[in-house]
């Protein structure tokens, strides 16, 4: 609430409406926060030393003797991180305006904060990053050469391009998939080489959307995926932030049961290969078997005929 | 509800009016509605308030003053309460909007500081990207733009780091600087600090001139850390090969074979990001050397083929 003040001060004739859509608050709460601040202000609270608040017939709001809210208050540090970053991440993607208004805001913003050169974000640089988001914009259907790590196999599909994010640290190309008839989640580092079809996509199929999650989009679990449960020493105990488990269990010693929704085998033994001693695989008992197969063919490599 | 609201106002505008520090005795004599006269309840509600002050931003401080007998004496100084006057352009208020809307940083505060800073002015953008936060992570970007010392446990083990700055790097945060002890740069996963950490008083250190926090995080994850580096030479299959050579470049490819496997040679610190990466080739690489390394990884792996444990 007091976040309006210094506005309605300096913008004299600002009405509710236009307050409301400016700071997305809605306007009955605008109009309750604007009821509370005549009772406001400084002791002894006698009508010299409290808030006048007026709003004329023309919706304009208008205020007085709040001087004490006349700047803003300064950002905390979750403000100031949250702002910083995500300049910083904008101007590190692919066609961004280096010496635009983003930069020069993100310049004054750090100024004010004291954290010039305090933040740096790379959100990697996918080959063809900048082609995709212009197919996406353009509409444009696309030929990829994608290399598909749970079949271990290159293939060629035609896709129609919906949207390029970026989450979990990676670029990803949201698609209709032509080959698979649905769909479809592609890693850009994964894509080897696109080609422009020629062909104009109607409009996309996988919605663009304005909230939600993007994680949410990356991994959505099928019914028929296998669901591996894992136990989880505590230095492996970031896998359950940084995966799609469905449920995560505490135990003692700070362990963690995790279930996970594996849907390609080879993900399953490249994670639990990668983190060894530190994950127990606890069921099903096929999840543990394709485990140390696995183990046994790489381990064949270094001693083979054993 | 509403009274706490008016009376959180009220205390805010209490605090910045007086020239000196006042009593919790001071404050409930002056503040409408009143706090309860019982001694403890009023404690107990003062407490309360300056908590949420707090939270908002609101920097309360305490001071002991003589005047007060030895009692806590209570402000808030304009300097640190007031953001400065940014002098944002309207377009450079839409570009930020552009920003938050288009990057959000996971449970971060975006939206509240664009408030602070005028609204929402222009249109927001379609969702492109989301960056991890962990919850240590606003104080350690307070303790870098303050220059406080941090404190904190990392694999076992105490450390103390003067910090430059935070960098977001392949998905995650890093807070880097100067380890104090070992008196070197340091860069440390701010998801993999042990425990809260504890931060030291503003103004303890000197940043050098023009660091780039950047710079503290060597392009490839497998070289930041404290060991010594090792040259490692890795054999990958030739299903695996052009991957591998996409990922790392041509620089180190050392060796070609007629099947069309390709031996790479990687200079390595961090031996367990190390093993992760040989890894999740599965079995078409292996580590040729140095034996350390391989039979690091065949020690792993042999652990790894008992099922029953």
């Amino acid at each position: 609430m007091l976040a309006l003040v210094p506005w309605i001060l300096t913008h004299p004739g600002v009405t509710i409406p236009e307050l409301a859509a400016r700071f997305e608050i809605d306007a009955r709460e605008i109009e309750r926060d604007l009821e509370l601040l005549p009772m406001c202000g400084l002791p002894p609270y006698t009508a010299d030393r409290l808030i006048d608040v007026w709003v004329a017939d023309d919706g304009a709001v208008s205020l007085r003797l709040a001087e004490y809210f006349e700047r803003p208050l300064r950002l905390t540090p979750a403000e100031g991180i949250a702002l910083v970053a995500a300049g910083h991440a904008l101007l590190a993607v692919p066609g961004a305006d280096r010496e635009g208004p983003l930069a020069s805001a993100l310049d004054k913003v750090e100024d004010a904060l004291g954290a010039r050169g305090g933040v740096a974000v790379d959100v990697g640089d996918a080959r063809d990053l900048a082609q995709l988001q212009e197919a996406v914009a353009a509409r444009q259907q696309l030929e990829i050469e994608y290399y598909s790590f749970a079949r271990d196999e290159m293939t060629t599909r035609v896709v129609d391009p919906a949207r390029v994010f970026h989450a979990f640290g990676e670029w990803y190309l949201a698609a209709y998939c032509h080959s698979a008839q649905a769909d479809r989640l592609f890693r850009v580092d994964r894509i080897r080489s696109v080609r422009a079809t020629g062909e104009v996509v109607e409009a996309p199929s996988v919605p663009a959307g304005t909230d939600g999650d993007l994680g949410e989009l990356v991994y959505q679990p099928q019914p028929d995926d296998l669901r591996v449960t894992l136990r989880l020493e505590p230095d492996a105990a970031w896998v359950a932030e940084n995966l799609p488990t469905e449920s995560v269990t505490p135990r003692a010693r700070g362990r963690v049961d995790v279930v996970l929704p594996v849907s390609a085998l080879g993900f399953l033994e490249r994670l639990v290969l990668g983190l060894g001693p530190a994950v127990e695989v606890l069921a099903p008992p096929e999840a543990r078997e394709v485990v140390a197969a696995a183990a046994a063919r790489v381990l064949s490599r270094y001693e083979p005929g054993r | 509800m509403t009274d706490r609201v008016e009376r959180l106002v009220n205390l805010t505008a209490t605090l910045l009016d007086t020239r000196r520090p006042l009593s919790l005795e001071e404050l409930a004599e002056r503040l409408e509605p009143a706090y309860p006269t019982e001694k403890s309840a009023r404690r107990r509600a003062f407490e309360r308030d300056k908590e949420t002050l707090r939270d908002l931003g609101v920097p309360v401080t305490v001071e002991t003053v003589d005047g007060l007998g030895g009692e806590p004496g209570y402000r808030i100084r304009p300097d640190d309460y007031y953001l400065p006057d940014l002098g944002l352009t309207a377009d450079e208020r839409a570009a930020l909007h552009v920003a938050i809307t288009a990057v959000r940083l996971v449970g971060g505060a975006g939206r509240e500081g664009l408030r602070k800073l005028g609204g929402f002015e222009g249109t927001a953008a379609v969702p492109l990207a989301e960056l991890e936060a962990t919850p240590a992570l606003p104080d350690l970007f307070d303790a870098v733009t303050k220059r406080r010392v941090v404190s904190f446990e990392y694999r076992g083990e105490p450390r103390r780091l003067e910090p430059y700055g935070v960098v977001h790097r392949f998905g995650h945060w890093y807070v880097v600087g100067r380890d104090q002890e070992r008196q070197a740069p340091r860069a440390f996963r701010v998801d993999r600090i042990e425990g809260a950490p504890a931060y030291g008083d503003a103004a303890a250190f000197v940043s050098p001139p023009d660091v780039d926090p950047a710079e503290y995080l060597r392009a490839d994850p497998l070289t930041y850390g404290d060991e010594q580096p090792v040259q490692a030479q890795v054999l990958v299959d030739a299903s695996r090969a052009a991957w591998v050579v996409d990922e790392l470049g041509e620089a180190v490819v050392t060796e070609r074979r007629a099947d069309g496997a390709v031996v790479v040679e990687l200079s390595v610190v961090n031996r367990s990001a190390f093993r992760t990466w040989v890894l999740g080739l599965l079995e078409h690489a292996e580590v040729l050397a140095p034996e350390e390394l391989r039979r690091d990884v065949v020690e792993w792996l042999r652990g790894l083929t008992g099922v029953a444990r």
